[in-house]
């Protein structure tokens, strides 16, 4: 898998968004290691240092701050970095068109469409669709549905 | 679903089911869930209190046999599980929601499903025939469900029997005439092959036919998925080349490009062969596309993909260039990423970036710390003896240098005007960049290495900044010692200077506790160059009065060197018989204290060194009567004869690693067998003694290994080019002690500091340096067998101390530094005695240390997932025995029904004894525990419920 690990938290460490594609890291201290990503981020100096850090032996984090809200992915070390801050960018794209000029709350009440719109742009850890039309196109036949 | 697709109209009951699991809801919807734990947020007693009631009500819902409900509670508990609440007590719950009818509940069910389910693969026996279910494509609306059952499997972690029940159902899907569904399925097969790589075995061609899709999403799909694959077993795939070199060559679609880069990366590694092809088309991509992201795929391609040869220089000034422009970019990102393929290359063949220096000098000084360490691995590709000290000196100025980062305009100029951010170095930056810093200067044997003198200085500066960095001075101490030794063995034209830092760095505040660890090898130098110090008694006082905090590996060492000291200042010409025995006095007693350490050897060292001093001492009381010892001013032969003969054998040469081991061996071989010593032998050994006292060579070693290199630097260049950059350096200096005064100072009125009352400088210790040239002092030859002196005989003593008892206590240490005469500088090779099994054993250790080389075992076995049970898939292996497997897997059904009966017969029990009840997360862990215990033992169920009873019971009290 690439893309081990899908996270989404504010500022303060909240966590708004998890997804887990492998299981080996999402162990028993679920908590404890998002604790630890949320420091290591946090500590980061966002100006100047590059939004991509070593985490453990297998794994590299690539970030992304948009106003209060980190967007984080884990990946595996033999992948290479910007092409994953490309997806969550157009992650962040996909969700800003999808509720229109999408702010925290909207993430917060809304997880679970949230999680529709992660589920339409990734799979098991690798991205399926690039297309921000078709995406947003489709994203909004499912919204209907409820 | 949409209103207007119903023939009829919607009964209110039908809306209301609607809209109910997200929208209008009469209990306690998730919005208020959300809502409450926002308006509880002052105290996290109050968040936990409130937490504890939702979830005791969620327990409640999902207990409840309205589906609707039920949907309810599970939606909110996977909101709560985003918060660390364990969830998987109601997996049960999910699967009934999961079933349900309405599409919106099973939206719900699902969504639960993939962040819960990963804790108990139990539940994935009984997901199976829902998913099956779920799959099936049979009207329109279907593809919705379709949809929402193939995410689940992209992304819950299934099982190798769910695997196998599920992957017919998939390869029909493949056919499906919708391009969404095609695509998921593509996705989930990836999942399934990881778990049943005999499925990809035998469809690979039904497989890769998606390569051929005529839909954009689903080519991208299968690219991103064979990558994933041929990360883990590149071999099947080689096969595909051509297919998916055309597809390289028509696609126009930034983002499978990258991926294909990615795939050929991986396939270009086992299959060197298709870099001819392959070259030529990246190195054309690189010249056509505009996109950076593809530009430094394709790089990254060519490096990481093998396709770079150590004699390509076209190959690689081409990808050089377009890292150069992008280390000059303004965006960290690109310069981090560039910065370790240039790194990549630089390793490939370190004269591919020779010519870079100026960049990777300016990549050391970048704003990101984190662009700075990769930067640090570069410099060993570029250091050369011209630019090491330049090299050196910016690395050491940002240990004192406040560094500002200076934002206008996106413009990262230092200095002046607008707002300045500090440059915070971190820790193990700067351990990173001592370790790096000596290691630079000793690659090659000291071969870049000009100016000693210099040298010496760094190390001082070294010890002195590695001080600060607790977490790894130990180790820091350690390496700076070793390189103080190594130079004072192997650089005998600078001995009396390296003599001189090592007394510098002995005599700097509390060394012994602030870098302990550097003591034991400058204390072995001191015993074992002793010869170049004039005035060893005080030498030796200073270091009795130090030891007391002294570790036991430098214990044990000073015993030792404080003979060596005596024995040579006692030989020397300035020993009088009273201050020998008032030396040797001292000596016993600070040594007695440590005859009952309780560190073996120290204590068997101070026994043996107390007992021969002991010795001396009579020997000194005795009346000179005998006429003997006139020639040596009263002094008894044990001090004159026997105590150097202790030390004195041989001069000590630096010997490569492994020497020993190899010659051990041989001897185990060659001399059991053959008798002790015949005539011959002894006559030999005679000769073999008297040429070592001439200490030209040794002829026991092979002459031709034992050739020291002599690097004849013309004298003059060098001279010139170091008096420049002496300057350079000395005003660095400067600099750098005026910080580390005001530093010092910094620390003092800092009450969290650990004091150092005297803040003392090695200022005048700096000066003395400067100042050391003008005098010249030198000593006589020792009279007695000096091995040393005879290999390099232009070595002068220096007389470190002055005779000033009170000057020493100052630690004001007059220094009079001989001028070198010497018009090169030796640098001594490591000794190598060549035979067969050794330089086999070398090139073992050289192997070993090379992490480069990464052998990919060939073979058409698939190993997929190299952590699971499949790692080691075997492609020819017989078919399993699915039969045994079906029944195995009923059997395994059966049980996880009844535990699941079981638990839900005992699940409203447990809630409702539990409303209120605080401590819920305690209680998930007791029904895991169950769960272990019922597992395959049908007989203990009851027994376990009983037991689970008794140990809820406890709680209520």
């Amino acid at each position: 898998m690439s893309i081990r690990f899908i996270l989404c938290f504010n500022k303060q460490g909240v966590v708004r968004l998890v997804r887990w594609y492998t299981a080996n890291e999402s162990g028993r201290e679920t908590q404890e290691f998002i604790a630890q990503i949320y420091r290591l981020i946090s500590s980061r100096d966002h100006k100047h240092q590059s939004n991509f850090v070593e985490f453990s032996d297998v794994t590299k984090l690539i970030y992304k701050r948009y106003a209060g809200l980190y967007f984080v992915m884990g990946v595996d070390m033999r992948d290479e970095e910007p092409i994953y801050l490309s997806h969550i960018h157009l992650f962040v794209e996909v969700l800003d068109n999808f509720f229109g000029n999408v702010c925290e709350l909207d993430i917060v009440f809304n997880f679970y469409k949230v999680y529709m719109v992660l589920d339409e742009m990734f799979l098991a850890g690798e991205i399926q669709e690039v297309s921000k039309d078709v995406l947003v196109e489709k994203l909004h036949i499912l919204d209907k549905l409820e | 679903m949409s209103i207007s697709n119903s023939n009829n109209l919607p009964t209110a009951e039908a809306v209301r089911q609607r809209l109910r699991p997200f929208g209008i809801f009469f209990e306690k919807s998730l919005k208020d869930l959300i809502k409450g734990i926002r308006s509880h947020n002052e105290t996290p007693e109050s968040l936990h209190e409130f937490l504890t009631k939702e979830l005791a009500q969620c327990r409640k819902e999902a207990n409840s046999p309205d589906i609707n409900l039920k949907t309810n509670a599970v939606l909110k508990l996977s909101y709560l599980e985003m918060y660390g609440f364990d969830m998987s007590w109601c997996n049960f719950h999910i699967l009934e929601v999961m079933s349900s009818e309405t599409l919106q509940n099973k939206r719900v069910g699902y969504l639960a499903a993939s962040q819960s389910f990963h804790r108990d693969p139990d539940i994935l026996v009984l997901m199976t025939n829902l998913l099956k279910k779920d799959l099936k494509y049979t009207n329109k609306d279907d593809m919705v469900k379709v949809g929402i059952a193939l995410n689940a499997i992209s992304t819950i972690t299934i099982t190798q029997s769910l695997a196998r029940d599920i992957v017919d159902d998939l390869f029909s899907m493949l056919n499906s005439s919708h391009a969404y569904i095609r695509k998921k399925t593509v996705t989930a097969l990836f999942k399934v092959f990881l778990q049943y790589p005999e499925a990809l075995r035998d469809n690979f061609d039904k497989f890769t036919m998606k390569l051929q899709d005529d839909d954009i999403s689903v080519l991208s799909a299968t690219v991103s998925v064979i990558c994933e694959l041929s990360k883990q077993n590149p071999w099947p795939f080689v096969a595909l080349s051509p297919l998916l070199y055309d597809l390289l060559l028509t696609i126009d679609n930034n983002w499978i490009i990258i991926r294909l880069l990615k795939l050929f990366t991986n396939l270009s590694q086992v299959e060197p062969k298709l870099k001819y092809k392959l070259l030529p088309k990246i190195i054309e991509l690189m010249d056509s596309t505009m996109a950076t992201s593809v530009l430094y795929e394709a790089v990254n391609c060519i490096v990481k993909g093998s396709m770079l040869l150590d004699d390509d220089y076209e190959t690689a000034t081409k990808c050089l260039e377009c890292l150069d422009k992008f280390c000059q970019s303004q965006d960290p990102n690109l310069r981090f990423i560039s910065c370790n393929l240039f790194y990549k290359i630089g390793i490939i063949n370190s004269q591919f970036v020779a010519d870079y220096d100026d960049l990777i000098l300016k990549l050391i000084s970048d704003v990101d710390i984190s662009i700075r360490s990769e930067a640090l691995e570069l410099l060993k590709g570029i250091v050369n003896d011209d630019n090491l000290k330049l090299v050196v000196s910016t690395l050491l100025r940002q240990f004192v240098n406040e560094e500002v980062v200076v934002l206008n305009n996106n413009n990262n100029r230092r200095n002046n005007s607008k707002r300045e951010i500090p440059i915070l170095i971190p820790n193990s930056y700067k351990i990173k960049m001592v370790k790096t810093v000596i290691e630079l200067c000793s690659i090659d044997n000291y071969n870049n290495i000009s100016d000693f003198e210099w040298f010496n200085a760094l190390l001082v500066d070294l010890s002195l900044v590695s001080q600060d960095l607790l977490e790894a001075r130990d180790l820091l101490g350690d390496l700076i010692g070793e390189q103080l030794k190594s130079i004072m063995i192997k650089v005998p034209d600078v001995r009396n200077l390296t003599m001189m830092s090592i007394i510098k760095i002995l005599s700097m505040d509390a060394v012994e506790l602030r870098l302990p660890t550097v003591l034991k090898e400058c204390i072995w130098s001191l015993g074992e160059y002793s010869s170049l110090i004039e005035n060893g008694d005080i030498m030796i006082k200073l270091l009795i009065e130090k030891s007391t905090k002294f570790n036991i590996e430098t214990k044990i060492i000073l015993i030792t060197a404080i003979l060596k000291l005596l024995s040579t200042w006692c030989n020397g010409d300035n020993a009088q018989v009273d201050a020998v025995e008032e030396i040797i006095n001292i000596i016993i007693e600070f040594i007695e204290t440590l005859t009952y350490n309780s560190s073996f050897e120290i204590q068997e060292r101070a026994i043996e060194a107390n007992e021969f001093l002991k010795l001396i001492k009579e020997s000194l009381d005795e009346p000179a009567d005998n006429g003997e010892n006139n020639n040596f001013g009263g002094l008894p032969m044990l001090l004159t004869d026997i105590l150097p003969s202790f030390y004195n054998g041989y001069e000590l040469r630096p010997i490569a690693q492994g020497t020993q081991t190899q010659l051990q061996q041989n001897l185990a071989q060659e001399y059991l067998e053959t008798p002790f010593l015949n005539d011959e032998d002894w006559n030999n050994i005679m000769k073999q003694y008297n040429i070592d006292q001439d200490a030209v060579s040794d002829t026991s070693i092979d002459e031709s290994d034992i050739d020291e290199t002599y690097r004849d630097k013309s004298f003059h260049d060098d001279i010139s080019s170091s008096s420049s950059d002496e300057n350079e350096l000395g005003s660095d200096y400067d600099v750098f002690d005026k910080d580390k005064k005001e530093r010092k100072q910094e620390q003092l009125s800092n009450p969290f500091y650990l004091t150092d009352n005297t803040v003392k400088h090695n200022n005048e210790e700096r000066d003395v340096f400067s100042n050391a040239d003008g005098n010249e002092h030198v000593n006589e030859q020792m009279n007695m067998v000096k091995v040393k002196n005879s290999i390099s005989p232009e070595i002068p003593t220096v007389e470190m101390f002055s005779h000033d008892a009170a000057a020493t206590k100052d630690k004001k240490k007059k220094m009079h530094k001989h001028k070198t005469k010497a018009k090169k500088v030796k640098v001594l090779t490591d000794e190598v005695f060549v035979q067969p099994g050794l330089s086999e054993f070398r090139q073992n250790v050289r192997k070993s240390s090379n992490p480069s080389s990464i052998k990919v075992k060939g073979g058409n076995a698939i190993h997929l997932q190299t952590k699971s049970k499949l790692g080691n898939f075997d492609f020819s292996k017989d078919e399993i025995n699915d039969q045994k497997a079906i029944h195995d897997d009923e059997l395994e059904l059966d049980k996880i029904r009844q535990k699941f009966q079981a638990q839900t017969l005992n699940q409203p029990q447990i809630s409702s004894d539990n409303n209120g009840n605080d401590d819920n997360d305690e209680e998930v862990v007791i029904i895991k525990k169950k769960r272990k215990k019922g597992k395959g033992k049908h007989k203990k169920k009851k027994h376990s419920k009983k037991e689970d009873t008794e140990f809820l019971e406890p709680q209520h009290e």
